[in-house]
């Protein structure tokens, strides 16, 4: 008699701990039957975090109800989120859609025709592409001035010249022919040595001569101090970089012309001295991305 | 600095960092104060939310299995090794694993936090309860007490110390832990750690959020001692 | 080519046919993490161990056993490395120290707790038989406090190896470079990775029972 109260107490207990997650997840995940929510994805830094707010805010101010993941990752994790369904809106470069997503041969050579091969792309896969923006942001192989000085850099061609070359990358860099493979294979650096960035900043890298040049994209604020030259990508493995927000074709169907419209007025504005200068106010002032891209979207009639 | 260029875009003065901030020098209680607001209490409070109800879920759980484990001797050994196994995947591991399943949400970071938990939580309350002397026990029966009423007004609350022993360095783990959500999922103190670090090791932030995190586990800590001496006043702790 | 990464049935398949495909990154990855471990370790050992059984043998300083038991514990690992990145670039030894700092609680606490809380009577008897303080130490209070402090420097491994995971955030190497990376490694090599941690921890906990046998063997055969 009194083990079966215990049994039963102890079943309830445990019964009672199991349900209390399963509802939980389950009221996390519970799918809406109504329009689908626009879901903004970023990547991991800074400028990612700006474009988001930016297109966030934007949005919200004309009406639309925005989810928000920021700090996704790279560009394959957003690809996979977005795929997944986990985001349906997400800012991407160009480039990187049609050179490593895309793959496409041979490279494109203008930022146009990089736009079209990407849009094609992604239309292919239910998304499509909203209009680039004026600014890019492409890897660069930079180096002090000093040292283009030293050993007369203009162009990447002229790096066959640097003994015991050293490149510094971002972890994807070394799989990519937008980058390491492209030296290697493109430009002919076949010696070329690639030092992985962690989390010491590349700049810091580069000041202390550990390595001969690195990847400062062209809109970082280290480019406004003059210490620094990004080598003329006279190969065009860098590819061109603009920015455009990747959409699921549902989101575009289900809002329409506003959308659409709301999205490329904020994307016109976007030039590489904007984006420099709020990747400045974010990276160096300690401004925080959301009041950064607020104070941008009033400036400019967009909030 | 205001620049217009034709038809281009009007670039606001976004007001410039003070020289502690631009500098990056030892600590900037300008920037504390000014960003206490929208960024350093908001992930205090997630941060809180993510370990309060981790720790919950995780006591519920380890409490159901540790009662079952406790009238059932033998499901001690699977139980046991599981909760080990658990505990053994790295976290940063168990985040990513979980976002193709729950996505990028609360619900994946609670569900790997919770998993941490279970193993201490499971082998505190179960070895309270097993601490408990076999005289008590039968002095309980044979005052006629059923075993709900044992287990409810004898066992439970002798086995108290060893329970909110677990329930303090569970607590504790779970703050740590939740700190290294932050790589997936842009909640908690985790957060401006991860941006501190990536900005150029931005030392103001990562002070500022690394020290919260201590005081936050420090304080949750003496709570849970002071709920200890509450709840069972004859000992002294 | 959509690259859509899922988690289901074929994940473990794949993540061992990652093993199959990359046993050198592993092994080197997983060197890499040892290192950093046994350093740390090593080196915790080195200040917690005599400490505390020095300190249990005189009976002093419970206070400062129990103190830093709690504080260490309230310690997030994160926010350690972060303060020591600030400190140093060096990286292996911004990780090391705040290793080190994680795994001197436990050895510390159980190493105190375990020679403290030898049956007095023993003691008693052992200074009766004119052995010295030093003698009782060695030969009396150590032997019976061994399955307490190996449990103690059990968890301090197991928690070093599992906490050098996260080292590879700040440049520390190890399998957690391959675990931050899943663009590159995607979820094959992740759990991959991971079961690697498992295998290094529990790998560690066996060589430590092993130890611990053959040490009290030893102890027992001296009389």
């Amino acid at each position: 008699m009194v083990r079966k109260h215990a049994r039963r107490a102890v079943k309830a207990a445990f019964a009672l701990a199991l349900a209390i997650p399963i509802v939980l997840g389950g009221t996390a995940n519970a799918k809406t039957t109504a329009s689908p929510t626009i879901v903004v994805g970023t990547k991991n830094f800074t400028e990612a975090f700006v474009l988001g707010q930016l297109y966030k805010q934007a949005l919200e101010a004309k009406g639309f109800k925005v989810g928000y993941k920021e700090n996704i990752g790279s560009s394959e994790l957003l690809d996979t989120a977005l795929t997944s369904g986990k985001v349906n809106f997400a800012p991407e470069y160009t480039g990187i859609l049609a050179l490593n997503l895309a793959r496409v041969k041979p490279a494109p050579k203008s930022a146009a025709a990089t736009f079209a091969a990407a849009k094609r792309f992604e239309e292919r896969r239910g998304f499509t592409l909203l209009k680039q923006t004026p600014f890019f942001d492409a890897d660069s192989f930079a180096v002090l001035k000093t040292t283009a000085a030293k050993y007369g850099l203009k162009k990447i061609s002229d790096l066959k010249k640097v003994p015991k070359l050293s490149y510094a990358g971002y972890p994807e860099c070394d799989k990519r022919i937008t980058c390491l493979l492209g030296l290697k294979q493109v430009y002919g650096l076949k010696n070329i040595k690639f030092v992985q960035l962690g989390t010491i900043p590349v700049t810091k890298l580069i000041d202390q001569g550990k390595v001969t040049g690195g990847d400062i994209f062209t809109t970082e604020p280290a480019f406004a101090t003059g210490k620094y030259v990004a080598l003329a990508d006279d190969k065009h493995i860098f590819g061109f970089q603009n920015v455009a927000p990747v959409v699921s074709k549902k989101i575009v169907a289900a809002y329409g012309a506003k959308f659409v419209s709301a999205v490329n007025a904020v994307s016109a504005k976007l030039t590489n001295a904007a984006m420099i200068a709020m990747n400045k106010a974010v990276a160096v002032d300690k401004k925080t991305p959301a009041a950064v891209a607020k104070a941008f979207l009033q400036a400019n009639g967009l909030l | 600095m205001i620049g217009l260029l034709a038809g281009g875009p009007v670039i606001p003065d976004f007001g410039a960092g003070s020289k502690c901030e631009t500098e990056n020098q030892a600590f900037c209680w300008s920037w504390v104060s000014a960003h206490w607001g929208d960024t350093l209490q908001p992930a205090l409070l997630q941060h809180l939310k993510l370990t309060g109800i981790a720790v919950a879920i995780g006591f519920a759980i380890a409490f159901g299995a540790a009662l079952l484990a406790y009238r059932y001797r033998r499901l001690d050994q699977p139980i046991g090794l599981f909760a080990d196994f658990l505990y053994t995947i790295p976290s940063l591991a168990l985040f990513q694993l979980l976002v193709p399943i729950t996505g990028i949400t609360v619900t994946t970071v609670e569900i790997a936090l919770v998993a941490y938990t279970l193993l201490i939580l499971y082998r505190n309350i179960l070895e309270g309860l097993r601490g408990v002397p076999a005289e008590v026990r039968e002095a309980a029966k044979g005052m006629g007490l059923t075993g709900p009423q044992t287990l409810l007004r004898v066992e439970l609350p002798l086995a108290t110390p060893a329970i909110v022993a677990g329930l303090r360095i569970a607590t504790v783990s779970t703050i740590s832990i939740a700190t290294v959500a932050a790589f997936i999922l842009p909640e908690g103190l985790g957060r401006p750690i991860y941006i501190g670090i990536t900005q150029d090791v931005f030392k103001t932030e990562i002070i500022a959020a690394g020290a919260l995190t201590i005081v936050l586990a420090l304080a949750a800590d003496a709570l849970l001692i002071a709920l200890q001496r509450l709840v069972t006043p004859w000992r002294r702790a | 080519m959509i690259l859509a990464d899922t988690f289901d049935w074929s994940t473990f398949p794949d993540a061992i046919r990652f093993i199959g495909d990359h046993p050198g990154l592993l092994w080197d990855k997983s060197l890499e993490q040892l290192h950093l471990s046994g350093v740390a370790l090593g080196i915790a050992l080195l200040i917690a161990l005599p400490l505390g059984v020095v300190l249990g043998h005189f009976r002093r300083g419970s206070l400062i056993a129990i103190t830093v038991a709690n504080f260490g514990r309230a310690l997030p690992s994160l926010v350690l490395i972060a303060f020591f990145l600030l400190v140093s670039t060096n990286f292996f030894w911004d990780n090391t120290a705040a290793l080190v700092i994680l795994a001197i609680p436990p050895i510390l606490t159980n190493s105190y707790f375990a020679v403290e809380g030898v049956d007095r009577s023993v003691v008693e008897a052992a200074r009766g038989m004119g052995m010295a303080g030093r003698q009782i130490l060695l030969r009396v209070e150590l032997p019976l406090a061994l399955p307490l402090i190996f449990a103690g420097i059990r968890i301090a491994a197991v928690f070093v190896i599992a906490t050098a995971t996260i080292a590879a955030i700040a440049g520390g190497g190890g399998l957690g470079d391959i675990i931050v990376n899943q663009a590159t490694y995607r979820l094959s090599g992740l759990v991959a990775a991971s079961l690697c941690v498992s295998l290094l921890a529990f790998g560690a906990a066996f060589v430590l029972a092993v130890t611990r046998k053959l040490l009290s063997h030893s102890f027992v055969s001296d009389d």
